[in-house]
């Protein structure tokens, strides 16, 4: 099976660069956890606000986890090395390369996100962690993986993932849903932002971790991106002329 | 079989690849010659579905191949220009990984990895990451990647590119053999010796277009098998003959230094094109 020899070259890389990863996941949340979280200390819904942030930061860091761990290797190996044409050139079924890269970005979103899971786990914040929320944090690794992998083929040359990065995952770290609720963006802008991936995970994150239940709507919302963006990712794969 | 009806490749309004027909039989060595921008890389690129043709189609053994074949793809190796692998692999990853990624059994692969190694003399050096190596080093890497298959077909982009004379006879002696056992060689190339030395056929190609198919003696004969070098001040001007006592009479006839050797299928080319070629 393709994907498996996929995510044998995630396994080759992460085992690789195991300590980098690491830190590279755990530095940006646990600053934005002792800064906005522990440095500022505020109250928000009549709660610590660091019960807003976590589940907030552990979506963001799935997100920026899933995709930095494909856009930007799968660019390097596309315009860089070359690396890409082995696959291009091979039997392995394109879709499961695909599907191998969504899956392969997942768990490294879900790898970082638990890493924040871990650090946050001694303070007593009473939020609740279960198996819906680890579904939907690699859900929407998911979504960003195959995003990242979009993007990766949509890049031109070696700066358009970071600027990509720059231009749209960066303003949805900090506007959606993560650090404030998306209720305070005022009109048409608030309930764009709502729609968008990282808000509805961080909601549902929020939800659960609140005590109540998964909401169905919102897992509906990522499915629909998901399959999007596959959708997107197959077609360049399968038809680009000039890949 | 190989064969390409109409193949065009556009870039913009630029035409890689105009309307290419060839056909290349099983167990054949088929060189593609031409200049820089002939078009040969691109279509080595068509064959193996890094790029899809603007118009015309690619078969083999009569199936049109496509990115969504499988398997067809099984049957191709290719080695291309680049140096086409992870940079942060060690040479048993690179090779487990195209062996993975060619469905192999573990067994297999490793049986195979060593041997193909030991044969290119880079087992030493197996756990060195390709970043590491040598451009030499890397080349011969690749040959054992697309070897590591059993492959029917072996597509070949320049690949003695950046060898050194001696790596270069290793590497035509080893493309000898393997032809020897009945796989399909499609070699481009800049040097013409190396052509002139491994292809039974040979194809000419400019400015994306086919100028002419033929054996490499066939060509040499078309043009005259002897040739002498008359060095004028400004150039050096080529004269072309079938029969040696033709050639000795012109010689004895020139005032100037003047030289009698035999045609090559580099002089072929350069009087075909029009330009002299030289390695890049």
């Amino acid at each position: 099976m393709g994907i498996i020899t996929i995510l044998w070259e995630k396994w080759v890389e992460f085992r690789r660069d195991f300590y980098k990863i690491t830190l590279a996941a755990m530095i940006a949340p646990l600053m934005y956890l002792v800064v906005f979280g522990m440095g500022i200390q505020t109250m928000s819904h009549g709660e610590p606000y660091l019960n807003f942030l976590i589940p907030g930061v552990v979506a963001l860091t799935t997100m920026n986890g899933s995709f930095n761990a494909i856009a930007q290797n799968l660019n390097v190996q596309r315009l860089y090395e070359k690396a890409f044409d082995q696959v291009m050139i091979s039997p392995t079924p394109l879709w499961q390369f695909i599907a191998g890269q969504i899956i392969g970005g997942s768990l490294r979103g879900l790898y970082a996100g638990g890493i924040i899971l871990i650090l946050t786990a001694p303070i007593e914040t009473g939020l609740i962690f279960n198996g819906w929320s680890f579904f939907i944090m690699f859900l929407n690794g998911a979504v960003f993986s195959a995003i990242g992998v979009v993007v990766s083929f949509l890049a031109k040359n070696h700066a358009d993932v970071p600027r990509f990065s720059n231009y749209i995952i960066m303003p949805m770290a900090y506007l959606c849903n993560t650090f404030f609720s998306t209720e305070k963006i005022p009109g048409i802008l608030g309930d764009f932002v709502a729609v968008l991936p990282l808000s509805q995970t961080s909601q549902i994150i929020r939800g659960i971790s609140a005590g109540g239940s998964a909401n169905f709507a919102g897992i509906g919302i990522l499915i629909g991106y998901l399959t999007i963006f596959t959708a997107g990712a197959s077609w360049f794969i399968y038809k680009k002329k000039n890949l | 079989m190989i064969e390409t009806k109409n193949l065009t490749k556009t870039f913009d309004s630029f035409t890689a690849v105009d309307n290419l027909n060839l056909k290349i039989e099983s167990g054949e060595f088929f060189g593609l010659l031409g200049p820089n921008g002939a078009g040969k890389t691109t279509t080595i690129s068509l064959l193996s579905t890094l790029l899809l043709p603007t118009k015309g189609e690619i078969l083999i053994n009569g199936q049109p191949l496509t990115r969504n074949r499988p398997d067809l793809k099984r049957k191709i190796s290719v080695i291309t220009q680049e140096y086409s692998m992870r940079q942060d692999m060690n040479m048993d990853e690179i090779m487990e990984y195209q062996g993975r990624l060619y469905f192999m059994p573990k067994k297999e692969i490793r049986r195979r990895t060593e041997e193909l190694l030991d044969f290119c003399d880079l087992l030493k050096f197996r756990k060195r990451t390709v970043r590491k190596l040598s451009g030499g080093m890397k080349r011969k890497l690749m040959v054992c990647r697309a070897l590591l298959t059993d492959p029917e077909i072996l597509l070949l982009d320049e690949p003695t590119a950046g060898m050194d004379a001696l790596s270069r006879r290793q590497m035509w002696n080893l493309l000898r053999k393997l032809n020897g056992k009945n796989l399909t060689i499609l070699l481009t190339t800049h040097y013409m010796e190396e052509a002139q030395s491994l292809c039974g056929r040979v194809a000419l190609m400019d400015h994306g277009k086919l100028e002419e198919i033929n054996t490499p003696s066939g060509l040499i004969d078309s043009l005259g098998k002897y040739t002498v070098d008359e060095m004028l001040p400004e150039e050096t001007k080529s004269h072309y003959f079938h029969h040696r006592q033709e050639a000795i009479e012109f010689l004895s006839g020139l005032t100037g230094q003047a030289a009698l050797r035999e045609t090559t299928l580099e002089d072929v080319f350069v009087e075909r094109a029009g330009r002299h070629l030289s390695p890049s």
